[in-house]
């Protein structure tokens, strides 16, 4: 059948190769890594461990990114869909029931262009 | 085959669910530990096989028609099950019981079992129900018991998020399946039948402006049940507020029997393939917006609440491009999406049950504790990024590929900036909850019970097989697609002998 040959077959895309080779790279990498921590020895001081933020000193557990700044550079790249968009997901029922009807509506009318009748 | 296989399928699940307090009562007064837990799992388990058994039949070429009371279609009710159908059904009756194996140790901690295990299987009850019927009145009322059972498992909890989440979407989806009653009723009207293969048939012959309005009826309808963009407003707060068993078995199976649903309608009963196009780029919006909303979220389950509506979107891509490899595409998309998401919310079930929140600004550094968890976490959101080797790559691969054979590169470029989005989601979970300082009030987590790992670490094994193996998938689903792509034959084997 053609799609599979498309998918699977000849050279687009051979999943049990790259799953060896990125169990193998995977390995390789580990060595690497095992090997530079022997010849380089870590030292430890008790200095390095310590967080300083802004004159105070922190605990190490004390310390968590706010999952609401992760990404917050792309989230900025959107920020005209979350001004808008995000109110819409207030919990309103209203509101729910508001975009259901324009969603109905919405689906009539592509439904009638799609089939011709409009 | 197990004689009536088809039937049992469904009466399976729902005498189990009547049954199942008695036994509760019964194993109270005799003393005898977790018996009703038992009997609720050997009755998934029954139920599994029971599918199973159908699948040499169907997958054999053949559409297995079982005539109730002997009547013969379109005057009688019947079960019509081809290889969409019993797709679907494995995947009901898999995702299932692995979530009542789940539920075991995960529920052991609430009250009011009894009903809690007779709302599961009689959901189960209802998703086999809409899943093997060939009559669409029937559809409607397994539908209706889907949806019933599902709002009170949403409430369970009885705290007033639970409740309120649970009213809302009992409103929004009632208000759906009055459409859908709506949409049968029309159809009745111009057809004089409920019997899907003898409708579809009618149908062909009926002017296209007539069926609009029941079409639109339909779609809505069941756009509501699958969370499609603008209709998904109720999940978010439906997902987070149910126990995280019943968020599993809604993002695995209730999705998947919503699809199903719509797919049946669409593409066999009204033939509208003329449609695919609006399906596709109302699956493109429902991607994006899923996504960017997910991206934003800090309680891990309204995060997988909003992934979900993502995933749904590339299913209805797949699925709208309406070329074979499209459909593939989607239906493999349908069966990956149940395997991780399921997973991915037992997770998040695990962290819930050991910590007591699914807050990410209260989680961090949870390796150190529960290093499988965290393992199989990473498992789940690579495959839901569409990451090789893992399953959810396969698929999305294959719905990127259909999108280009199309004509359709841009519906590919917008789905393959998804999915980094999509990675990006995940990454940010991952970080939040396993990876980083851990705060001093989790330093006594233990790892999540063995019994509860095991159905995710299954789950996790099945991202793998079909992520390495993806042609197994492809296999899997390819009697679905022909079965969506092939009307006349469901058509003329249901009323065959008319």
């Amino acid at each position: 059948m053609a799609a599979e040959s498309v998918l699977f077959g000849r050279g687009f895309w051979g999943p049990i190769i790259a799953t060896a080779a990125m169990l193998l790279i995977a390995a390789v990498g580990g060595l690497i890594l095992l090997g530079g921590r022997r010849v380089t020895k870590a030292k430890p001081s008790a200095g390095k461990l310590k967080t300083y933020a802004c004159g105070e000193e922190l605990e190490a557990g004390d310390i968590h990114a706010d999952s609401e700044q992760f990404f917050s550079p792309i989230r900025r790249v959107f920020k005209p869909f979350y001004r808008y968009i995000r109110p819409a997901h207030s919990g309103d029922l209203s509101n729910y029931l508001f975009w259901v009807v324009v969603g109905l509506i919405i689906i009539l009318i592509s439904i009638a262009v799609a089939m011709g009748v409009v | 085959m197990i004689p009536h296989a088809p039937i049992l399928a469904i009466l399976l699940p729902l005498f189990a669910a009547f049954l199942t307090p008695v036994v509760g009562i019964l194993s109270r007064r005799r003393d005898i530990k977790r018996a009703r837990e038992w009997f609720a799992i050997a009755a998934v388990l029954v139920e599994l096989l029971v599918v199973a058994s159908m699948l040499p039949t169907v997958w054999g070429g053949q559409v297995l028609v079982y005539k109730l009371g002997g009547w013969q279609p379109p005057w009688g009710i019947n079960l019509a099950i081809d290889g969409l159908n019993l797709l679907v059904a494995l995947i009901v009756a898999g995702i299932g019981a692995l979530v009542m194996i789940y539920s075991f140790v995960y529920m052991e901690r609430d009250t009011g079992l009894d009903q809690y295990y007779t709302l599961y299987l009689l959901i189960l009850a209802g998703m086999m129900g809409v899943a093997l019927t060939g009559d669409i009145f029937n559809l409607y009322v397994f539908f209706e018991i889907m949806c019933i059972s599902s709002y009170a498992l949403v409430a369970f909890r009885r705290k007033w998020q639970s409740i309120e989440a649970s009213i809302k979407y009992m409103i929004v989806s009632s208000l759906g399946t009055s459409f859908i009653l709506l949409g049968i009723a029309l159809l009745y009207g111009l057809a004089g039948s409920l019997n899907i293969a003898d409708l579809a048939q009618k149908l062909g012959q009926v002017s296209p402006s007539a069926v609009i309005v029941p079409l639109a009826l339909f779609v809505t309808g069941f756009g509501i049940k699958i969370a499609m963009v603008p209709l998904h407003m109720w999940m978010p707060d439906a997902y987070q507020a149910a126990p995280s068993a019943v968020a599993a078995l809604f993002s695995g199976a209730t999705a998947t029997v919503g699809i199903y649903a719509m797919v049946r309608v669409v593409y066999i009963l009204f033939g509208a393939f003329a449609i695919g196009t609006m399906l596709a780029t109302l699956g493109l919006l429902t991607m994006v917006l899923g996504a960017l909303m997910a991206l934003a979220q800090r309680d891990l389950k309204r995060l997988l609440a909003y992934s979900g509506i993502s995933q749904i979107g590339y299913i209805l891509l797949g699925i709208g491009l309406g070329t074979v490899l499209g459909i593939q595409g989607g239906l493999f998309h349908l069966f990956n999406n149940a395997i991780y998401k399921t997973m991915l919310f037992m997770i998040a079930g695990a962290i819930v049950y050991r910590v007591g929140t699914s807050d990410m600004d209260q989680l961090g550094g949870l390796w150190k504790n529960m290093p499988v968890t965290g393992t199989l976490f990473a498992v789940g959101a690579l495959a839901i990024s569409g990451v090789p080797p893992f399953n959810g790559f396969a698929s999305k691969w294959t719905i990127y590929v259909a999108g280009i054979e199309a004509g359709q590169p841009v519906f590919t470029i917008i789905a393959l900036i998804t999915s980094a989005l999509t990675l990006a989601y995940f990454l940010k979970a991952l970080n939040s909850i396993f990876l980083g300082q851990r705060p001093k009030h989790l330093s006594d987590v233990k790892e999540t019970p063995l019994p509860m790992l095991f159905p995710i670490m299954l789950l996790a094994v099945l991202c793998v097989v079909f992520g390495v193996l993806p042609q197994l998938g492809i296999d899997l689903v390819r009697p679905a697609q022909e079965a969506v792509m092939n009307s006349s034959g469901y058509i003329s084997e249901v009323l065959r002998g008319v």
